[in-house]
């Protein structure tokens, strides 16, 4: 399971019970959960598998041992766990910048001009948002968005009627925005 | 222009993926139409949000990952009920001895079940039945077996197995000519696998754990296997 078929209660009832779960079962499901989108931004912050699996180790057990901190009126799951990573990532570059004997980490986007960890961050939230989308949706706007097709030319691609290349683009906007908002990565 | 074009052809407008003569068009209804101008609103951002994704793919969440961190919790876990009150403390070789109890109960006189805590830590309360499997391929894994209801839900680990996705593994439980399985995985491109699998067999029921490869119809090679001790 992924954490698109999630509200943000049930999220929150997870986070509770990682405190006092002898099973380990809360932790496995909200790893499984998160793991990969955190991986992934870790990963692509610092641009090492080693250094992103330490970072994401490191942020569920924070998450573990702050759990009883955690308050769901000031922020979702996803965006809690995003703020930890963050952090994370951070105090990783900080010690690599420290340890001049270690190497540069090759994708330290924001030496480079790249985004900025909030950037990426909020990139990788998007791109989650975009797996909770149906696949003829995430195909539309990937085709508009990311390859600068117009609407005909995915028609022509597609074999679709044009008409309905535009009406699903339409629906599948809307259901980001709507996907967005229940994340809280906009204002609903 | 109406509306009801108009609103369909948004999704397009703001992506840019319009001809000229229609997105003029959909400007036009739009700087006209209250209700059509709020829809505009509310997807007009999505671009800008959309271009920080552009060619993030989510990765599978490392399945090592996993492991480390579930020993890590019950490993502090485990030190945090050492300094529990007395009353509250079980001495280990006590915890012990009930669970082989237990584990003589249902496994029966040939087997023994062992439940450990993870380096010298205190034994969880749940009792973990755990193996080591070995084979001639070079490949190794450890077991944990955790009787439910139902059956028993196999924690498996594995490594030394062939990296990449083609080969299916199959897990067993089995006693004599008996056999159950558990399910099937693939390794990652490492070699490595972390499974929780599930099978009707209870503990009791099986004295060993196999994990067999699917080279085709009707053909496996063994990989893999483990005693109940």
């Amino acid at each position: 399971m992924t954490a698109s078929h999630r509200s943000a209660a049930a999220d929150a009832v997870l986070v509770d019970r990682l405190a006092t779960d002898e099973t380990g079962e809360a932790m496995r499901e909200l790893y499984r959960l998160y793991g990969g989108e955190l991986f992934g931004f870790a990963l692509n912050a610092l641009g090492d598998r080693g250094a992103g699996e330490e970072i994401v180790q490191e942020v569920f057990l924070r998450a573990w041992r702050h759990a009883g901190t955690y308050d769901p009126q000031k922020a979702a799951v996803r965006t809690w766990l995003y703020q930890i990573t963050r952090h994370a990532i951070i105090d990783a570059r900080r010690r690599a910048s420290v340890r001049p004997a270690l190497p540069r980490h090759e994708s330290d986007v924001e030496t480079e001009g790249g985004p900025t960890l909030e950037q990426s961050m909020l990139g990788w939230q998007v791109a989650a948002a975009l797996e909770r989308l149906t696949p003829e949706h995430r195909q539309m706007i990937r085709m508009a968005q990311f390859r600068g097709l117009s609407m005909r030319e995915i028609a022509e691609h597609t074999g679709l009627p044009v008409g309905t290349v535009k009406s699903r683009t339409w629906y599948a906007l809307r259901s980001l925005r709507l996907v967005l908002e229940e994340m809280g990565v906009v204002p609903g | 222009m109406n509306c009801e074009a108009a609103r369909e052809a948004l999704g397009a407008y703001v992506l840019g993926a319009l001809e000229p003569d229609e997105r003029a068009a959909v400007a036009a209804h739009v700087a006209d139409c209250p209700e059509c101008a709020a829809e505009l609103a509310r997807l007009e951002g999505l671009p800008d949000l959309l271009r920080h994704a552009d060619g993030l793919v989510i990765p599978p969440a490392p399945p090592a990952v996993e492991e480390r961190l579930l020993d890590r919790v019950a490993r502090e876990r485990g030190r945090h009920r050492r300094h529990r009150p007395a009353l509250l403390r079980v001495p280990r070789g006590r915890m012990l001895a009930v669970a082989c109890a237990i584990g003589g109960l249902l496994v029966g006189a040939g087997a023994t079940a062992l439940a450990l805590g993870t380096g010298g830590d205190a034994p969880t309360e749940t009792a973990q039945y755990q193996l080591r499997l070995s084979g001639d391929t070079g490949a190794t894994a450890r077991a944990e077996l955790e009787p439910g209801r139902g059956g028993t839900q196999v924690h498996l680990w594995v490594k030394g197995l062939k990296p990449g996705a083609e080969s299916v593994y199959e897990v067993r439980c089995e006693r004599g000519g008996w056999s159950a399985s558990a399910g099937t995985f693939r390794a990652d491109a490492r070699g490595r696998a972390y499974v929780v699998l599930t099978t009707a067999a209870r503990v009791g029921e099986y004295e060993r754990i196999r994990v067999v490869r699917h080279d085709g119809p009707e053909q496996e090679s063994p990989v893999l296997s483990g005693e109940i001790q």
